[in-house]
Order: structure tokens, then C-alpha cells, then sequence
């Protein structure tokens, strides 16, 4: 009977696994199992009625009072307005229109719009949907090899969860306790070294096999040079703008990401009402989606903050960290080990429920971890947080499973077959690896910035 | 279409669990609503604590309590809103394979088993909770936040309230589905399962709501 009782959150653990594959809201799951295991300790006499309380209390603490949030919905807000009012699409026609002479320009300027449009949403599903609706008709129509194509949209678009200003990260900086700008300044430079990698691959492959990826006619675009001049500065020069507004107030100390959010969610409406796309449903259905995915990103935030006080009441904490020591890993195989364990989630599950569910279980182990000289002492978890979400991404995209690759085949023509997206991601997921590897390999890549801007 | 032979087209509506379902549905879309539409005037609050904390240095510890009010009480009223309309995230390796009368009985049993336990549970206490508050009359910890901290503490309660009631409300259109079909009134449960978004093949919902998306972020140029 004991070990029964020191086995519970093992037990709980479990049924949370098997729960979730029923189907059920995850939000609602989480909170069920806490309830259910809530009861179960107190018939077995390790939990108190009152805790239940603390659970409120908790709920309030974490998820309500907490200023860092305030910057979900408002970039939520941001994304969903720059997609809904067409400012996404006029930004990838023109960076199409600039690109038309290279060869892959198609490929590259959707790379280049994943990069600089990370702002979207940062919901896998979301921001996959909104890329292949966006880029897919027209590169196919264009005669890029089917593979190609899905596999730049699925890559570029995913980057949006690692590139700031990425609603994960906040999250993810919040349940760590670091700062979210240091976060997002550690986050930059993987960024932009996995979109480089993406455009060399690209220029490489198209160079040797043109026939994968025809540049336009010369005729495309627009007649003359002030004419695309003119559409430079109305459709790329904007929403450029507003992103180094909002990334460079938050780096360079001028603004707080909530600040730098609610300016960039009063950025999105203006852009909208200067391309005169503001009209009252348009404003009704952006104000309806971000209150939607608010409702899932914080329904789960509640549903885990109840399951993971009732998994620590039980001892969930100090049998993991039991199991660590049993273990006898060493830093680096219990960072491989987090590493793999997030990995294969990411098969099943959003960033949403992985961060919320799995990241404060990681947390304390996270603070025990020493890299020697490899990592300073201070910046072991920003750094670790960087490697967890490249590899969420990596996992998004890795076939069969990869969520992107998911979301990708349901909005793509039929004509498009699974195999061959999942032929085309195999390159990416390859160069993902490398990124992952040089950001494990080389620290400085996610820590040299935040240590010159942020000291 | 519904191929009814006596030619009449079957009014799921009128049965009385989904009339129900119904009017809880309006209820909660416009709390919902209500909610959501919170995010324009948080936006407005952050520039102006922006504005007047950067340029007048007034710096109030009002406005930034007053933002997070707001984002609380933005997502608490959406809860509801959010299982009405399926955007709460689900895993669907297994349930795609599930037929729609298996869908209907897993939600009727979930909500049952999880959503209305938890819900209420987190009411009782978070009434609690709010009625604490209020009995010291608590104000912000801060000197110069913002008094009466029960009136967003009952938001947590009132919100769950909302999800509670939704449940109840995808609880009594799934239950009138199954009851329809149970009934021999095929066509009438096809016509109302159309209308349940719980019901729907993950894959066929993407497709559809593409559809819509395609046209909305191409803009009408």
C-alpha cells in the first residue's frame, strides 16, 4: 500500500498519458486528473481538502495576476490582425516580386516572410494553415516541385514559435523565471541560423536542379521601377517596421514585452486601416479569434497549473528527482534525456501542452544542471529553453507524426501526396539537426547576444 | 441533403434538449464576445501607460493593475466561449478514427467524468476565494494600485461558471444527437450533427474552414 502511495503521481502521470488519448479537451483532462488524484490522496490520507484552495490561489497567482502574460493576448491580437487584414499576404507578394530573378526565389521569400512574420499567432496549426493558403497555390502553379515547396512551407512556417516575438517564449520565460526579453535575444541568433541554413540549402538545390523550382517570367510584377518602388514601401516597408519597432523597444530596454506588445497590437490595426482593411467584421473576427485562442492557451494553463500543485502535493517533484539521481546521468545525459523526451512528445502534442505540462516538471531539474565552462552557471537555462524549442520545431516537422506536416496535407490540393510532403521535409528536418547541433555545440550562438545587450 | 421521404426537411432545432442548448449557446457567446472584445481597450490602457509613463512620468501602478484585469478577465469570459466552439485543443490521433455516434458518447462521458467535476470544484472554492477577498474589503498590495480586488477575484469563478455551462450545453447537444438517432430520426441527427463542431472530422473541419481562411487573408483587392 506504501509504495502504491509513493507510486501515485507515477500513476497519475500515466492516466494523464491515456486520458489525453481519448480525445478529450486537454484543458479539461489536466483538470479532471487533478481533481480524480486530489481525492484518491485524500482517501489516502497524503492530501488535504483545503489544498484544493491553494489551487485557486495558485490559478491566481500564475495564470491572472502576472503582468508578463498580458503580452499573450496582445500578441495574439498582433498576428491575427497582420493575417486577417491581408498585410501578411501583400508582405510575401512583394518579397515574391523582389526575389523573382533568383532561382528558388519563390521558396526563399516564404523562408524570408516565416522569419519576419514569427509574430503570427505562433500556433503550429495556425501559422501552417496560414502559410500554405498563403505560398502553396502559387508555387505550385509556378511548377516548383510539390516536395520542395511543402517542405520550405512547413519549415518557414514553424519557425514562428522560436523567432521572437514568439508567444512560447513568453510562456516558456514565465514557468522558468527568466526574464522574457533575455529569452527572446537568446532566441535571435538560432533564428536566423536555421533561416540561413534554410536559404543556402535552397539556393544550393534549385542551383543544380533548376527544373525544381523555374524562376518567374520577366513579365511578373510590375511595370516599372517606381511602381515597385511604390510597393516596396506599402506593403514590405510597414510591417517591417513594426517588427523592429516592437523587437528593438524590447531589446533595447525602451519597453517591457507587454508594452512592446500593446504597440504592436495598436501597430497591426493602424497597417490595417492604412490598407483600408479594417472594416467591422474584419475587426469582430480578429477580436473573436484572439479571445479563442486565449480561451485554449489559458483554459490549459489553468487545467496544468491545478494538475502539477496536486502531482508535487503528491511527491511527482521528489520522485523525479529520485529517479534523476538513480539514474546517475550527469548534466549532459539529463539534458539528452529532456531532450528526447520532449522530442517525441512534440509527435503528439503543441507547444502549448508540452511547455505547460512538461516544463515545470523539468524546471528543477533544469537549476541542478552544470555545464562547466561550456555554459556559464547563469545562463544554463536560457540556453536549454533555446535547445527545447528548436527541438519542438524539429519534432513538429519530423514525419510521420509532425504536427506541420499534418496541418500542411489538410489544406494542401489533393494533388499533393503525403509521401512527397514527406519526402520534401526530410532535407529540413536534416538541417534542423545541424541547427541543433551547432546551438548544443556552440552556446554563443544563443548566449554571445543577450550578454552584450543585456549588461 | 437529407433524402426524408416525406419529403419534409427534419428540424433538429425544435427538439427541446437543443433548444436548450441553443439559448445557453447565445448566453455564452456573448460573454464570450464581451470578453474578447476586452482586448481593444487593453490595448488602449498599455499606450497610454506607455505614453504618460515615458513622456509625462507619471507611472501609475492603476493603469498596469488595470491590464492585467483586463487580461484576466478577457480569457476567463472566453472559457465557455472556446468549448462551444471547439477551439480547445484535443489530441486526435485516436478520436479521428471514432465514428460521430463514439464522438458524441466520448464528449457526453468526458464532460460528465472531467469537464463539470472540475469546473465545479474550481466554483466552490474560487467563491471562496472572491467572498475572502471581499469580507477584508482587499485592495492591491501595492499603495497606489486598485481597490475592491474581490470584483476580478469572482471572475475566476464566474468564468469556470461559463465553462461549466457550456459543458452543459455541448452535454445536451450531444445527448439530443444520440437520442435522435436512438429514435430512428436519422436525418434529423445528420442534419444536427452538421452543426456540432465536436463531431466533426478533424481533417474535413481544416479543409472547410481553409476554405473561408483562403478568401479572408487574400483580402478583397
Amino acid at each position: 500500500m506504501d509504495t502504491l502511495i509513493t507510486l501515485m503521481p507515477v500513476l497519475m502521470f500515466l492516466a494523464l498519458a491515456m486520458l489525453l488519448f481519448s480525445g478529450f479537451p486537454v484543458a479539461f483532462v489536466l483538470g479532471g486528473v487533478a481533481l480524480g488524484f486530489g481525492f484518491l490522496g485524500l482517501a489516502a490520507d497524503v492530501f488535504s481538502f483545503i489544498e484544493f484552495f491553494n489551487i485557486i490561489s495558485r490559478i491566481w497567482g500564475g495564470v491572472c495576476e502576472n503582468l508578463i502574460l498580458v503580452a499573450v493576448p496582445m500578441f495574439i491580437f498582433m498576428g491575427t490582425m497582420l493575417e486577417r487584414s491581408g498585410v501578411a499576404n501583400d508582405l510575401l507578394h512583394c518579397l515574391q516580386v523582389l526575389l523573382r530573378r533568383v532561382p528558388g526565389g519563390l521558396a526563399m521569400s516564404v523562408t524570408i516572410m516565416g522569419t519576419i512574420m514569427a509574430a503570427t499567432t505562433g500556433i503550429i496549426g495556425a501559422s501552417v494553415v496560414m502559410m500554405t493558403l498563403l505560398a502553396l497555390p502559387v508555387m505550385l502553379e509556378r511548377q516548383y516541385h510539390p516536395s520542395l515547396a511543402t517542405g520550405t512551407i512547413s519549415a518557414s512556417g514553424t519557425l514562428g514559435i522560436l523567432i521572437p516575438p514568439s508567444i512560447m517564449l513568453v510562456i516558456m520565460a514565465d514557468l522558468l523565471s527568466i526574464s522574457v526579453g533575455t529569452l527572446f535575444v537568446a532566441a535571435v541568433f538560432p533564428g536566423l541560423v536555421l533561416a540561413s541554413l534554410y536559404i543556402v540549402y535552397l539556393f544550393f538545390r534549385t542551383r543544380l536542379n533548376p527544373t525544381l523550382a523555374p524562376p518567374l517570367p520577366a513579365s511578373e510584377g510590375p511595370e516599372s521601377n517606381a511602381e515597385l518602388v511604390s510597393m516596396v514601401f506599402r506593403s514590405f516597408v510597414p510591417p517591417i517596421f513594426l517588427i523592429f519597432l516592437v523587437l528593438g523597444s524590447i531589446f533595447a530596454g525602451f519597453a517591457t514585452p507587454t508594452e512592446a506588445a500593446g504597440v504592436g497590437a495598436l501597430g497591426s490595426i493602424l497597417l490595417a486601416l492604412f490598407n483600408r482593411r479594417l472594416q467591422r467584421a474584419v475587426l469582430k473576427d480578429v477580436v473573436a479569434r484572439t479571445g479563442l485562442t486565449c480561451a485554449m492557451i489559458f483554459g490549459i494553463f489553468i487545467g496544468a497549473t491545478a494538475f502539477s500543485y496536486v502531482f508535487r502535493s503528491l511527491g511527482g517533484d521528489d520522485l523525479i528527482h529520485a529517479f534523476v539521481e538513480h539514474m546517475g546521468l550527469g548534466s549532459w545525459g539529463i539534458l539528452f534525456l529532456m531532450m528526447g523526451m520532449v522530442f517525441l512528445l512534440g509527435f503528439f502534442f503543441d507547444w502549448v501542452e508540452i511547455t505547460l505540462i512538461v516544463l515545470p516538471l523539468f524546471a528543477p531539474i533544469m537549476e541542478t544542471l552544470d555545464f562547466g565552462t561550456h555554459v556559464a552557471a547563469g545562463l544554463v537555462i536560457p540556453w536549454v529553453a533555446v535547445l527545447i524549442a528548436v527541438n519542438l520545431q524539429t519534432s513538429f516537422l519530423t514525419p510521420p507524426f509532425g504536427f506541420a506536416l499534418f496541418y500542411l496535407k489538410g489544406v494542401a490540393p489533393p494533388s499533393v501526396k503525403i509521401q512527397m510532403v514527406y519526402r520534401g521535409i526530410i532535407p529540413f528536418v536534416a538541417l534542423q539537426l545541424v541547427g541543433l547541433g551547432f546551438v548544443i555545440g556552440f552556446p554563443e550562438i544563443a548566449l554571445w547576444l543577450p550578454g552584450v545587450l543585456l549588461d | 441533403m437529407s433524402m426524408d421521404n416525406s419529403g419534409s426537411v427534419p428540424v433538429p432545432e425544435r427538439h427541446p434538449l437543443v433548444r436548450l442548448s441553443r439559448v445557453l449557446d447565445r448566453g455564452l457567446t456573448l460573454a464570450g464576445m464581451v470578453g474578447s472584445w476586452l482586448a481593444i481597450p487593453l490595448i488602449f490602457i498599455i499606450i497610454f501607460d506607455i505614453v504618460t509613463r515615458r513622456f509625462l512620468v507619471l507611472g501609475s501602478t492603476k493603469l498596469q493593475e488595470m491590464e492585467w484585469h483586463l487580461h484576466a478577465a478577457l480569457f476567463l469570459l472566453a472559457l465557455g466561449f472556446g468549448y462551444l466552439r471547439n477551439s480547445h485543443v484535443r489530441i486526435e490521433v485516436v478520436r479521428e478514427r471514432f465514428s460521430q455516434i463514439w464522438k458524441a458518447r466520448l464528449e457526453v462521458t468526458g464532460i460528465s467524468l472531467f469537464l463539470i467535476p472540475y469546473a465545479a470544484l474550481v466554483i466552490w472554492f474560487g467563491l471562496d476565494f472572491a467572498e475572502r477577498s471581499f469580507s477584508i474589503d482587499e485592495v492591491s498590495s501595492a499603495l497606489t494600485g486598485l481597490s475592491h480586488r474581490w470584483i476580478i477575484k469572482s471572475f475566476v469563478p464566474f468564468g469556470m461558471l461559463l465553462l461549466l455551462l457550456a459543458g452543459i450545453a455541448v452535454l445536451l447537444r450531444n445527448l439530443a444527437y444520440l437520442v435522435l438517432l436512438e429514435t430512428g430520426q436519422t436525418a434529423a441527427a445528420m442534419e444536427l450533427s452538421k452543426s456540432l463542431p465536436e463531431l466533426r472530422n478533424p481533417e474535413e473541419e481544416l479543409r472547410a474552414a481553409a476554405a473561408q481562411e483562403a478568401q479572408a487573408i487574400r483580402g478583397e483587392q
